[in-house]
């Protein structure tokens, strides 16, 4: 495909020119319209030309594997926790990102300090809990190349206006991406008795429809280790970038997903240190 | 021997080439779901907004010659 592509962009090209060159030699007015018109899509066509695509069957074979050992890991080692995905301030270097899994479900998390004490270890003692790399973290690096700006330097509003425009336009990744950020309800509780000031916006709701990660994530869903508690390669990386934006550790609440596959739901919830 | 297109021809050409640009490019846009077509559209969009943006240069050329003549 991106060979004849090339060909036939090169023999426009060539037809082009030489007829744009036959027409100064005739001063012939047609031939310099039909020269013009063949050196510019010639052009356009050795421009234009489509990116290194790859087939979404490929994507959730290669993938797939990996969450499947990730979910095998934390049963068989009885991890019951929920993945809490740290923001940069947990970590001597600002450009890591990792999942802070405990083996309890009512385990606390640890202060940034310890957390920097075992930033390069997999699994901490005292408590029993793990500090593993999120699946979706190359992903959120991705983002942020495109975006050219990093997320610690950025809030949830600008998360919210800018990741649909990376989702849609600029990595094809779906058809349409809606970020709802608010209080949760316990927050309107306290708000509504005490004052609307000091809201806490801590609850993140992702709409994504039509991603190319569909089969991917109803596989993932059958993972409850991966599912439940890290989340598959796309909702991920999102709860990477919000881990990041808001500067606080965020986990992921639910995730839904039609039978067909194209619309996945996401709740986050972005926790106090 | 010389060049056989004026400068207004070649403002008709810039005119057609980037409405049909323009056009395609609005179209193949992922904002309206056609994302099988293996292209770089974002080249493409630039690729028509320089065309279309070429062809209001020769406009403002042609109404400042207009504006300016006796």
């Amino acid at each position: 495909m991106r060979e004849s592509s090339k060909v036939i962009g090169y023999t426009l090209l060539a037809f082009g020119m030489l007829s744009l060159i036959l027409s100064i030699f005739y001063e012939h007015v047609i031939m310099a319209f039909i020269g013009l018109g063949l050196t510019f899509w010639g052009a356009l066509l050795l421009f234009i030309r489509s990116e290194e695509y790859v087939k979404e069957k490929l994507l959730n074979s290669t993938m797939l594997p990996t969450l499947t050992d990730i979910n095998q890991v934390f049963a068989e080692l009885g991890y019951q926790g929920k993945g809490i995905y740290l923001p940069p301030k947990y970590f001597k270097n600002t450009g890591t990102s990792k999942v802070y899994i405990t083996q309890n479900k009512n385990t606390d998390l640890l202060t940034p300090e310890e957390i920097q004490q075992h930033e390069n270890k997999l699994f901490i003692k005292n408590p029993e809990a793990a500090l593993i790399t999120p699946p979706g973290y190359s992903l959120s690096k991705l983002f942020e190349k495109t975006l050219g700006k990093s997320f610690a330097k950025t809030d949830l509003e600008y998360l919210q206006q800018k990741l649909p425009k990376i989702f849609i336009e600029d990595l094809e990744i779906a058809e349409n991406l809606e970020i709802q950020i608010g209080p949760s309800k316990a927050a309107e509780k306290v708000a509504d008795s005490v004052s609307l000031i000091h809201l806490k916006y801590d609850i993140v709701h992702v709409k994504i429809t039509g991603s190319i990660y569909k089969d991917l994530c109803k596989e993932a869903r059958k993972l409850s280790h991966v599912c439940g508690t890290i989340g598959c390669p796309i909702c991920s990386a999102i709860a990477c970038a919000i881990a990041e934006a808001s500067g606080n550790p965020v986990t992921i609440e639910k995730t839904e997903c039609t039978e067909d596959g194209k619309v996945m739901e996401a709740h986050y919830r972005i926790l106090e240190d | 021997m010389n060049f056989p297109l004026s400068f207004w021809d070649i403002s008709l050409w810039l005119a057609v080439t980037a409405i049909i640009l323009l056009i395609t490019s609005e179209l193949t846009s992922p904002y309206y779901g056609k994302t099988n077509l293996l292209i770089n559209k974002k080249r493409l969009k630039n690729v028509a907004l320089t065309i279309g943006v070429l062809f209001l240069i020769t406009v403002v050329i042609r109404i400042y010659e207009i504006t300016t003549s006796p």
